[in-house]
């Protein structure tokens, strides 16, 4: 952080608790150290000081002690050699403003006539109505617990312009923040600018004018201490409680609109002791490197057009729009709705026209949230029946966004838009296909709309790593057939990412313990090279998975000590396993068939087991119901390795698992395949000619046996030694 | 939504009885009408008059060939639905879907149960829906269709016709199927009913709900390959076509 921002607010500290001391050293020569002091209508002291410091200040003597704690906060002023201030004095200097503040603005309220009006609402006369009574907090300070208002943005100064002024009010309305204003610069505050405007202000519009002076700040502060206390259990004097509740479930920031004075730069000092981040739009230092807030602390210059979005970002709040903007009805009654050729007016993409969706990762600064291009005619260009190209290339950014989450987020395009009543959505990727019927149009339902629903449903279901969304749709062909080849490109990337992750490359492994329900002592170790047994499951959509659902049936597990590499089996993992299996499993080898292999829910694709006398293994899907080398059809084998239990010689696995580099890798791999089904060798054909190639062992899957030539392990041993199978020259496999 | 199904041993003449209910809904405007060829030989298109491409059965065994290298990384699910969307055929007057030929060997349970939800969720955006069921009711015992109101049961005017239309009634309701009122409809009717098919009747506990006139204008449009679809309204199978959907549709409206 610069110097020159901590001697900013260290210096406006200063001025402030100066001015606090010469304001109450009148008040008690005019009216006596025991003259009452209170915000009016309130049970609790003055918030802030209660809260903080546990005092209970209720005359101006209290006030007197409130100034000495002001004073023992304030730090020095940083000399000329200090080079390196810190910022733990800035965070004093803060707090001793916002105790100065306190002492100023309660000796208000001894005065007369009152500066503040008493009242949830400013009347024609009077703008400013002070600090909140306890019925108001009462009222609203439950709608920051239940989430209906995440959080305020506390303005101080004013905008250029009045429209400006209004446009930045309306945008907070919209995310369902208060906006609290104090502090005005010579003499104008966004407050008068609404005023004037004509706009309605005070706590039923969530437009509160809190004071002109920059001392009503502490109003916004005050509110924010006694909701910790009042909702978030904290003790008044547990400060560390009080700032943390505020921190982690209040999402406020300051807004510095137009020049940032020394005692400006005091409060937002103060805020940051809150974990309240302040944006500014003129060149004020920045103290960017987290600490005390969630992201950074103050960030400038952002121009006025962004600011709301850069607040919303840096302070790390969460939208979520609870009602889909659009004109027809939305929900997922909406489904399976077909749209027929009889009742649409267009259709876009499908069998006759190209198409694609797309959804990519950019930089927060990339990415202008809610923004929807169209490129191309809207709905009401064209005529009915006509048929049209269709690309939705959809951007988000978010701090905790990671390119794994794209074809996760990419997926959902299908359920969100086929939510809208009078849209039909089928497919995805660059087979997608939609319809909008003749009375969506009917209602304005447009093109555009498309983007809408994405914007809202992306923040509503993925809050969590979204915090931007962008949308453009194409309605050209040209447009939709470039832009399609890159998003195939992707596609193809995507694809191939998880056929080249190996299992040393990463340091956690996913478990899946959603089968659980009907196999207990289950646990499904996910690994980038061994897939769920049901084939369902891969290691990125585990990952995925705990990401959307942190408490969800897919956790991430450490592999932790390797125990042995070639059997694949780790500390951490065992540890995992005989917690998750009940204590039922100690021991867990990822790559082995023999000696404790992965145990098996019953959900397996495939079963692979021992043919002893062959020196290798058979593996049968579960689609084949004939009789299998092992002398048990696929009903009987599932029975012995199914629900949980460690069979040694037997797995149960997925199909895509057999092309694994770890397929019983402990054992030798895939060439100990001495017999699989038909049906499984046929559709296994490409990955069984992969594994040939790189054994070396020519023409590999005509060596290994099937139904058609084999049924028992005599008949496997028979054909294998005749077709001169690798497996024979391989070692005892136990 | 409703749905009405025929079904009845083979060469009785579902089809063409199918198709002039669909011609009937579609005069009335009791639309829109799903009509769904569940007979594996798929020939209900041709006396509406109209082309199929793809069927049920095709897309089912294309997604067992290639469970796991489908396109776009789909699931199963939404490669089963887009695909069996895709099919449909689209007329002004109705929609047409072909479920195909049977299973082969091996495991259909997943397929069956995915295409079970989608055919569900597809009816459901139609007001009527007409099954044309093949004799086996293949579809009617895996259930892949959903539950039926009506259950028309066509034979010729036989013993043997009545009897193995009694056979099918008993069959499905030993098989739990969820099928409603089931109704006995004589097709090709000369004349008057002799006595001891009356009798026979009686016997299978079926209610002849209707009896259907042998047509020469049918047999002549089936010789020159017209469709059905066409149908004069004065020809007498039709008139006889609708006076049985008169009275079927009453029963709807009084919830029987």
């Amino acid at each position: 952080m610069s110097k020159l921002i901590a001697t900013k607010a260290i210096r406006g500290a200063h001025t402030l608790v100066k001015r606090a001391e010469e304001e109450l050293r009148l008040a008690i020569q005019q009216k006596g150290p025991a003259a009452k002091v209170e915000f009016p209508n309130t049970g609790y002291y003055l918030p802030v000081s209660h809260g903080i410091l546990g005092m209970d200040i209720q005359s101006l003597e209290g006030l007197q002690e409130l100034l000495e704690e002001a004073k023992k906060l304030l730090p020095p002023l940083p000399t000329d050699k200090l080079w390196i201030p810190y910022l733990g004095n800035t965070l004093d200097a803060g707090m001793a403003a916002l105790f100065a503040d306190e002492i100023i603005e309660s000796i208000k309220y001894t005065q007369d006539p009152l500066p503040y009006l008493i009242a949830a609402n400013p009347d024609e006369e009077h703008l400013w109505i002070g600090a909140a009574d306890d019925i108001i907090m009462r009222e609203r300070g439950i709608e920051f617990v239940d989430g209906t208002a995440p959080g305020f943005a506390a303005c101080v100064g004013y905008c250029p312009t009045n429209e400006m002024a209004v446009k930045i009010a309306r945008e907070l309305q919209e995310k369902n923040l208060y906006v609290f204003m104090s502090a005005a610069t010579d003499g104008k505050s966004m407050a008068q600018q609404l005023r004037e405007e004509g706009i309605q202000l005070g706590w039923d519009t969530r437009l509160v004018p809190f004071g002109d002076d920059v001392t009503a700040t502490v109003h916004s502060l005050g509110f924010a201490t006694r909701a910790a206390l009042s909702f978030g259990g904290a003790q008044p004097g547990d400060y560390q409680r009080v700032l943390r509740y505020n921190k982690n479930r209040i999402f406020a920031f300051v807004l510095a609109l137009g020049p940032v004075d020394d005692e400006k730069h005091a409060q937002a000092a103060g805020a940051i002791n809150f974990g309240f981040p302040t944006i500014a739009d003129t060149d004020i230092d920045q103290i960017l490197p987290s600490g005390i807030c969630t992201y950074e602390h103050i960030v400038s210059p952002v121009p006025l057009e962004k600011i709301v979005s850069k607040a919303i970002e840096v302070r790390g709040l969460k939208i979520t729009i609870t009602k889909v903007p659009i004109p027809v009805a939305y929900g997922p009654a909406f489904q399976g709705e077909r749209i027929r050729k009889e009742d649409m007016h267009v259709e876009l993409a499908g069998q006759l026209q190209p198409g694609f969706e797309f959804l990519t990762t950019k930089n927060m600064n990339e990415v202008e949230d809610g923004k929807i291009d169209l490129i191309g005619p809207e709905i009401n260009d064209l005529e009915e029946g006509a048929q049209i190209p269709l690309g939705i290339w959809v951007d988000v950014a978010g701090r905790e966004m990671q390119s794994d989450f794209e074809p996760i987020l990419e997926r959902q395009i299908h359920d969100f838009i086929n939510c809208a009543n009078g849209v039909f959505h089928m497919g995805q990727r660059d087979i997608n296909w939609v319809r909008i019927s003749k009375e969506a149009k009917s209602k304005d339902f447009s093109f555009r709309h498309f983007g809408t629903i994405l914007h809202a449903k992306i923040h509503g279901e993925f809050g969590k790593i979204a915090d931007k969304v962008q949308v453009k749709i194409y309605t050209q062909e040209k447009e939709v057939i470039e832009l399609r080849d890159i998003a195939r490109n992707v596609y193809k990337l995507r694809d191939d990412r998880l056929a080249d992750m190996t299992d040393e490359a990463v340091d956690t492994f996913y478990s899946c313990t959603l089968c659980q329900s009907f196999a207990p002592n289950h646990v499904c170790i996910i690994t980038p090279e061994r897939s769920g047994l049901c084939g369902a499951y891969n290691w990125l959509d585990g990952k995925a998975a705990f990401r959307i659902n942190p408490t969800g049936p897919n956790q991430p597990v450490k592999k932790g000590k390797v125990l042995d590499a070639e059997k694949g089996q780790w500390q951490d993992i065992n540890d995992f396993v005989f917690q998750n299996s009940h204590k039922t499993l100690e021991i867990f080898n990822a790559y082995s068939i023999i000696e404790y292999p992965m145990t098996s829910c019953g959900c397996f694709e495939c079963i692979s087991g021992l043919l002893p006398s062959t020196n290798g293994i058979m593996s049968v899907y579960r689609d084949y119901t004939g009789m299998t080398p092992s002398g048990m059809k696929f009903s009987t084998l599932a029975g012995t390795v199914g629900g949980g239990v460690q069979t040694p010689g037997f797995i149960g696995h997925s199909k895509h698992y057999i092309g694994s580099q770890k397929f019983i890798s402990a054992e030798g791999g895939a060439k100990r395949i001495v017999w699989m089904n038909k049906a499984l060798k046929e559709e296994m054909a490409p990955v069984l000619e992969g594994i040939g190639k790189k054994e070396g062992v020519e023409d590999f899957i005509h060596k290994i046996a099937d139904e058609t030539v084999a049924i028992t392990e005599e008949e496997v041993l028979e054909f294998i030694s005749k077709k001169n199978h690798p497996a024979l020259a391989m070692p005892p496999i136990f | 939504m409703k749905t009405i199904a025929i079904s009845g041993k083979g060469g009785t003449g579902k089809s063409t009885l199918a198709a002039l209910i669909i011609r009937w809904l579609k005069q009335k405007e009791m639309g829109p009408i799903l009509a769904v060829d569940a007979d594996s030989n798929v020939n209900l298109n041709d006396l509406l008059g109209i082309q199929i491409e793809e069927t049920v059965g095709a897309i089912r065994e294309e997604l067992k060939r290639s469970a796991h290298k489908l396109p776009g990384g789909m699931t199963k699910q939404e490669f089963l639905e887009y695909k069996i969307h895709a099919s449909l055929r689209e007329t002004r007057d109705f929609d047409l879907i072909a479920m195909g030929r049977p299973e082969g060997p091996g495991c259909y349970c997943y397929a069956n149960n995915l295409l079970r939800e989608i055919l569900k969720s597809l009816s459901d955006n139609y007001k009527i829906v007409v099954i044309d069921n093949e004799a086996g009711m293949e579809h009617l015992s895996r259930r892949t269709l959903q539950k039926i109101d009506f259950l028309l049961l066509v034979s010729d005017p036989s013993v043997r016709g009545v009897r193995a239309a009694g056979k099918i009634s008993k069959l499905l309701s030993e098989l739990d199927t969820r099928v409603g009122k089931k109704l006995l409809v004589l097709n090709r009717v000369k004349g008057s009913i002799p006595e001891i098919l009356d009798k026979i009747i009686d016997e299978q506990g079926l209610p002849l709900f209707s009896s259907i006139p042998e047509d020469d204008t049918l047999l002549r449009m089936d010789q020159i390959g017209k469709p059905i679809w066409k149908i004069a309204e004065d020809s007498p199978a039709y008139q006889a076509v609708h006076r049985m959907m008169s009275k079927l549709m009453e029963r709807i409206d009084n919830g029987v």
